[in-house]
């Protein structure tokens, strides 16, 4: 702690715990609106704690800082979107080049240095290497923080702890993290000139690539891979199920340690060749949200409190995307709103910060969570992610990898669904389930 | 390094020098009691490689944490204790 918390101001309107994208947005809002902010961090700086190098969608973020095109330290212009199915060394892939800019690649460390850089330029104060241990609560009411002997009072206390809720599960206000909900992601950077990622990846200067992969590189943990092009590095790794994976560790069924997955991933004949020459420049772990509304508190309010972020479990999966910054920053942004009204109507009551979650659900976010709602069935139906794969590739082989007679599409389909042992039928209810999911 | 040695599978151990870590001298994380705990996925799973055995006993090096948070989900607070590091020690991203 570099200065001691009760030297700097013993007393906020607002104090915000974490400085992540949804923390740091609220500070930037609500010291903008005129309200005294701090902003805490247990991380040396802001973002040090945070892994997470990926696809971030622009314009909810442009919607608060409109100079984001401009000044955000943005790596790469999302031009190209990929899917792949991989079973063994076969590989189906699918691309969409976009129209225009969409999405963009960051190191999310220093987008949020960023945004605390804005939220300290309107006037909030923001702390680092602090942990904070507690949201104090008297009679009912948010009193403040506590971090070891040091209380800081506040009038609203603004919940962006993010995953890990200790904060939020200690005031009751989330259960017990339920593993079949989480997902552990498990990544490599890997430095490679920037010239040599727009060659590789057929991209133009500045232009990025965001490619998502699923099939047996999870060795039939409900999962997939990602791959993202960053100015002079690649961001690669491995998203799977934290509750099937220790099932399956338990039972035997998985004896490799996660590293050694993701090394098999970068190593795979048809990945590698992208980033033969790389080095591995940083290694690590985080958990992720799986999707839909299992994460999501009880309740997103109290008496002076709002839940933001991941901690309130606002992360969208589509399946084709992930949306976690985005929605993290829209949240605190409908946080941000509902304290300036709240300010306005008298007071930080229950009642008047309900409109927060009403605003939560009148979003994109939560119309997006509903929508794609059941999509973790999807994920940890095992006919997605293992058996679609090694049937898309396995009717690949026979279209493309005949040394004489070429199969019609339907003999193709046919024979392999035979091979594969799954009936046609399945196969159409299958994909209508995921259609309708997605 | 040649292209040759970069292709090659590289193991925990080698990955884990890639990060940076201020090690705080108080532990962060602590196993309280090994019993009923889901080893082999606290072994597999944790992505630092933080667990192994000795023995029959389960232990915890969290010199090597990122704090991410997965073998608290594996458990439960009586059986390892979890908390972060203070004054910003432990793992120090660099990219990300």
């Amino acid at each position: 702690m570099r200065v001691l918390i009760a030297m700097v101001r013993d007393r906020f309107d607002i104090v915000i715990v974490g400085a992540g994208p949804a923390g740091c947005t609220a500070a930037y809002l609500l010291a903008k609106a005129g309200f005294s902010v701090l902003l805490v961090d247990r991380g040396r700086g802001a973002g040090s704690k945070l892994l997470w190098g990926g696809k971030a969608y622009a314009q909810p973020l442009r919607d608060i800082w409109p100079e984001l095109d401009r000044e955000a330290p943005i790596h790469r212009w999302v031009s190209r979107d990929r899917f792949s199915f991989v079973w063994g060394d076969r590989v189906l892939t699918l691309e969409y080049k976009l129209g225009r800019k969409v999405a963009f690649t960051v190191y999310l460390p220093e987008l949020v240095s960023w945004m605390a850089r804005k939220a300290e330029s309107v006037g909030a104060t923001f702390i680092d290497e602090v942990v904070i241990d507690e949201i104090i609560v008297r009679d009912g009411v948010v009193y403040g923080v506590r971090s070891g002997n040091d209380i800081i009072r506040a009038n609203v206390v603004v919940d962006a702890e993010g995953i890990n809720r200790m904060l939020l599960e200690k005031l009751g206000l989330a259960s017990k993290p339920n593993p079949y909900s989480l997902s552990l992601g498990v990544k490599e950077v890997l430095s490679l000139d920037s010239k040599l990622i727009e060659e590789r990846f057929n991209l133009d200067k500045g232009e990025g690539l965001a490619w998502l992969v699923a099939g047996d590189i999870t060795k039939g943990i409900p999962g997939g891979g990602f791959i993202y092009t960053m100015r002079d590095s690649i961001s690669i790794g491995l998203v799977l199920s934290i509750g099937h994976a220790a099932d399956m560790a338990e039972k035997g069924l998985l004896k490799e340690h996660v590293s050694s997955l993701v090394e098999s991933f970068r190593l795979h004949p048809y990945f590698r060749v992208y980033w033969r020459e790389a080095d591995i420049i940083e290694y690590g772990g985080r958990m992720a949200i799986e999707g839909g509304l299992s994460y999501m508190p009880k309740k997103l309010y109290t008496n002076g409190l709002l839940v933001v972020g991941d901690a309130a479990g606002l992360l969208v999966n589509t399946g084709y995307t992930i949306r976690g910054v985005d929605t993290a920053v829209t949240s605190a942004r409908l946080a941000a709103e509902t304290i300036v009204e709240a300010h306005n109507k008298g007071g930080f009551t229950e009642d008047n910060l309900r409109a927060y979650e009403e605003k939560i659900k009148r979003s994109y976010i939560y119309k997006e969570l509903v929508e794609h709602r059941g999509i973790e069935d999807v994920f940890r139906d095992q006919f997605f992610f293992t058996k679609f794969p090694a049937l898309a590739t396995r009717i690949g082989a026979k279209l493309f990898e005949s040394d004489y007679e070429e199969p019609s599409m339907l003999r193709a389909l046919l024979d392999s669904a035979r091979e594969e042992d799954i009936s046609i039928l399945r196969i159409i209810y299958k994909l209508g389930r995921v259609a309708r999911k997605l | 390094m040649s292209q040759q040695s970069r292709l090659k599978q590289l193991k925990l151990e080698e990955l884990l020098q890639r990060d940076v870590w201020d090690v705080d001298e108080d532990r962060h994380i602590e196993v309280l009691n090994q019993e009923g705990l889901p080893i082999k996925a606290l072994i597999i799973l944790c992505p630092m490689g933080c667990y192994s055995m000795a023995g029959d006993k389960l232990l915890m090096s969290y010199e090597g944490c990122v704090e991410c948070g997965t073998c608290r989900v594996l458990s439960s607070p009586d059986k390892i204790r979890w908390s972060y590091p203070r004054s910003g020690r432990g793992i120090q991203y660099r990219y990300t």
